[in-house]
């Protein structure tokens, strides 16, 4: 009997010899994060030094604000362009959104010239090979533009040389990176979580300990949520304190324990971030359970989440707008087709929704106006 | 007691092993020693145990149930379109498990009379069952379940406890009936220690192996309608890869894979045991990469901890000889 308890203690205690190196790995990261106050600048050394392409630190990135300014707001088109867009997974509604703009985008423009923007998708997130045999078809039917949000970084990247190859400007319009497309239109993840951070600081005067809810963590969204938030706290010298941070998978049910976990365990916690709504939904019930006065603040805008900022109970969301990030992105394609320089990454809109704007009209919150398309000789 | 202690040795050593983490996780973090805490790994163990005892009768006749976590989406999906449709929630409740064991009793078809390998026809399942929910849905999730239903699933009797913890001990007690009290049950172990000679002794293998994959998939339906009770809403995408959890559970619980061992009361402590571990580490804030790792060692050191106690004994007897 001993001999068993013996055993069942010496392997406990080498596998929880592996978790206490995990632990001491983790806080010695984080420290390195609070140190490093100019992070901005890190940041870009970071990126530099691994020589990858980051459309978040990327030193050409402009608002389309910005790009009206310098270029002129009118768009001359030539009549009888066909644009592709390829996207992926309609099945969510973020994606849906995003087809519905690249719609509105085409009735605008035909209004001058008569275009077309033909939008494929893949049903779900796990179709890499379908979406690249959308990519190569536009190429072959010789298209002259390809908008293109990949599932991965790297699923589309042989299509992307074919119709380089062809000399079709392909642009990527968020999440997946094509690390060798021509242009990137898409939100500032990076930008998500700082909006994040701001508000909660704003929202609890300055401090009180927060936790962050992690997605899938090979997901450049996730990451880069993640470390806005986290540098907003440092650059600002916040009184907020990160106390814990793991993640969920973009998953509810693994959101709504590991918070349930937390508000046991850490009963000053005054703010959850989530890196998803999915997950700030499922933190929602959790803190509703503990009858725990903790503000949850999730990241995409999806309807769910506008439902339940509402009905008072998520408190905030970051929304990138699909159904306008789809109109820049036909922008910046045609403008790059009629030989305007273009920026090689475009920040597409994105802005903070409360209780207090969660009813106001998504273009009034952006500042959006129509893209001025005129008819090219 | 003797005669207990052997029947289940496999389980009270792995409840040891629970134990001696729980002492760990406390060494590192006092707060983990807390009722609200031992309440928190509770409710956290449910949906994992509910699926894993139901993944366990699979197991126990050889055969296997990939298809699991999607039946426990499109469970949720159907009871909260009947009970956000005003449906009477007790109804939608039978109907949620009427799902589970039609979408059960597909499986148990592939496997007995299409003669299927259990692995690759509820593998086929899997993707079948997930692309309903997906057809059925259009991907939208169906959201404001009314608390009438949830509160059959989430309310809380005295201390704090929630119902959906004394539906996970019912699961486990009938399902311990079933195995250890009726005759099907040892026809269950009879398949899968050795399906011809079931056969000749004059079981209905085919009949058994149904009710298996029947029980499995009411079993998946349970988990869904806690679940459900418990987000308020139903995706198409929920419990994705819950399906590994749940063999993971049974197998740390001394279910063996190729059949015809496995008991209700190892199952139940295997799910303890990942709840302790999920728990634990989030108490004691390990980087999430690491929870990975540490899980899946604990995984693979359970399972083979019959052959490294073997080892031990094997090793201490020699020197007592020497």
């Amino acid at each position: 009997m001993k001999k068993k308890i013996l055993a069942t203690l010496l392997a406990s205690a080498m596998v929880f010899g592996l978790a206490a190196c995990g632990g001491s790995q983790s806080s010695a990261s984080s420290s390195t994060t609070a140190d490093s106050t100019a992070t901005e600048s890190t940041k870009e050394d970071a990126t530099a030094a691994s020589g990858e392409f980051n459309p978040d630190t990327d030193p050409s990135s402009q608002t389309i604000e910005q790009i009206r300014e310098s270029l002129g707001a009118e768009v001359p088109v030539k009549a009888g362009l066909n644009l592709s867009a390829v996207e992926k997974s309609i099945s969510n509604e973020f994606w849906r959104s995003l087809q519905e703009g690249y719609e509105k985008a085409e009735e605008n423009v035909d209004k001058v010239a008569d275009i077309t923007i033909d939008v494929e998708a893949t049903t779900d997130e796990g179709d890499e090979t379908g979406q690249q045999t959308m990519v190569e078809n536009a190429v072959n039917q010789g298209v002259d533009a390809i908008m293109a949000s990949p599932i991965s970084d790297a699923n589309l990247t042989t299509a992307v040389e074919n119709a380089q190859d062809a000399n079709i400007p392909v642009v990527n319009v968020n999440d997946g990176l094509i690390a060798i497309a021509d242009y990137y239109c898409g939100p500032n993840a990076y930008q998500n979580g700082y909006l994040a951070a701001e508000w909660v600081s704003k929202k609890l005067g300055d401090k009180g300990q927060v936790g962050i809810v992690v997605g899938m963590a090979k997901a450049f969204a996730a990451r880069e949520r993640t470390q806005g938030f986290k540098d907003w706290i440092a650059d600002n010298n916040s009184g907020l304190e990160v106390v814990a941070e793991q993640n969920a998978d973009w998953d509810r049910q693994k959101a709504k324990e590991l918070a349930a976990t937390w508000i046991i365990q850490n009963p000053d916690m005054k703010a959850i971030f989530c890196n998803n709504d999915d997950m700030a939904l499922g933190v929602v019930e959790a803190v509703e359970e503990a009858e725990a006065d903790i503000l949850v603040v999730g990241v995409d805008g999806i309807g769910e989440a506008y439902d339940s900022i509402r009905a008072g109970k998520l408190d905030a969301t970051v929304d990138s707008f699909p159904y306008y990030m789809a109109q820049v992105a036909t922008e910046v394609t045609l403008r790059a087709l009629a030989g305007q320089e273009v920026p090689h990454v475009t920040a597409t809109p994105q802005a903070l929704i409360d209780s207090e704007n969660v009813d106001k009209d998504a273009a009034e919150i952006i500042g959006w106006t129509d893209t001025v398309y005129t008819a090219a000789q | 007691m003797k005669q207990l202690f052997d029947k289940y040795k496999r389980e009270f050593i792995v409840l040891l092993a629970t134990i001696a983490m729980c002492a760990i996780f406390t060494i590192m973090n006092a707060n983990f020693l807390r009722w609200s805490n031992f309440l928190t790994i509770l409710q956290q163990m449910v949906l994992n145990s509910i699926l894993a005892v139901g993944m366990m009768f699979a197991i126990i006749t050889g055969g296997i149930d990939l298809s699991i976590g999607c039946t426990f989406a499109i469970t949720g999906i159907v009871v909260a379109s009947i009970t956000v449709g005003g449906g009477n929630p007790f109804i939608a409740i039978l109907a949620g498990l009427i799902v589970g064991a039609l979408l059960g009793a597909f499986n148990g078809f592939l496997v007995n009379n299409l003669k299927l390998q259990p692995f690759i026809a509820t593998l086929g399942t899997m993707s079948l069952y997930r692309g309903i929910a997906y057809v059925v849905t259009g991907g939208q999730p169906v959201t404001n379940v009314p608390d009438s239903y949830r509160n059959i699933f989430n309310g809380k009797m005295f201390a704090g406890i929630r119902y959906y913890i004394i539906v996970m001990i019912i699961v486990f007690v009938i399902a311990y009936i079933i195995l250890q009290k009726t005759r099907t049950g040892a026809y269950l172990y009879a398949v899968g220690g050795n399906e011809e000679a079931a056969k000749l002794s004059g079981v209905n293998t085919v009949k058994t192996k149904y009710i298996a994959y029947i029980i499995c998939g009411v079993c998946a339906s349970i988990a869904g309608l806690v679940m459900l009770a418990s987000l308020g809403s139903a995706e198409s995408t929920a419990g994705t890869g819950y399906e590994t959890n749940a063999i993971a559970a049974a197998a740390i619980g001394g279910t063996r894979m190729a059949g015809g061992r496995g008991t209700p009361f190892g199952t139940f402590i295997g799910g303890l045991m990942l709840a302790v571990l999920k728990v634990g580490m989030v108490v004691i804030n390990v980087d999430s990469f690491w929870q990975y790792v540490v899980t899946g060692i604990i995984i693979i050191v359970a399972s083979y901890f019959e052959f490294i106690q073997q080892d031990v004994q094997a090793f201490l007897a020699r020197r007592k000889q020497g």
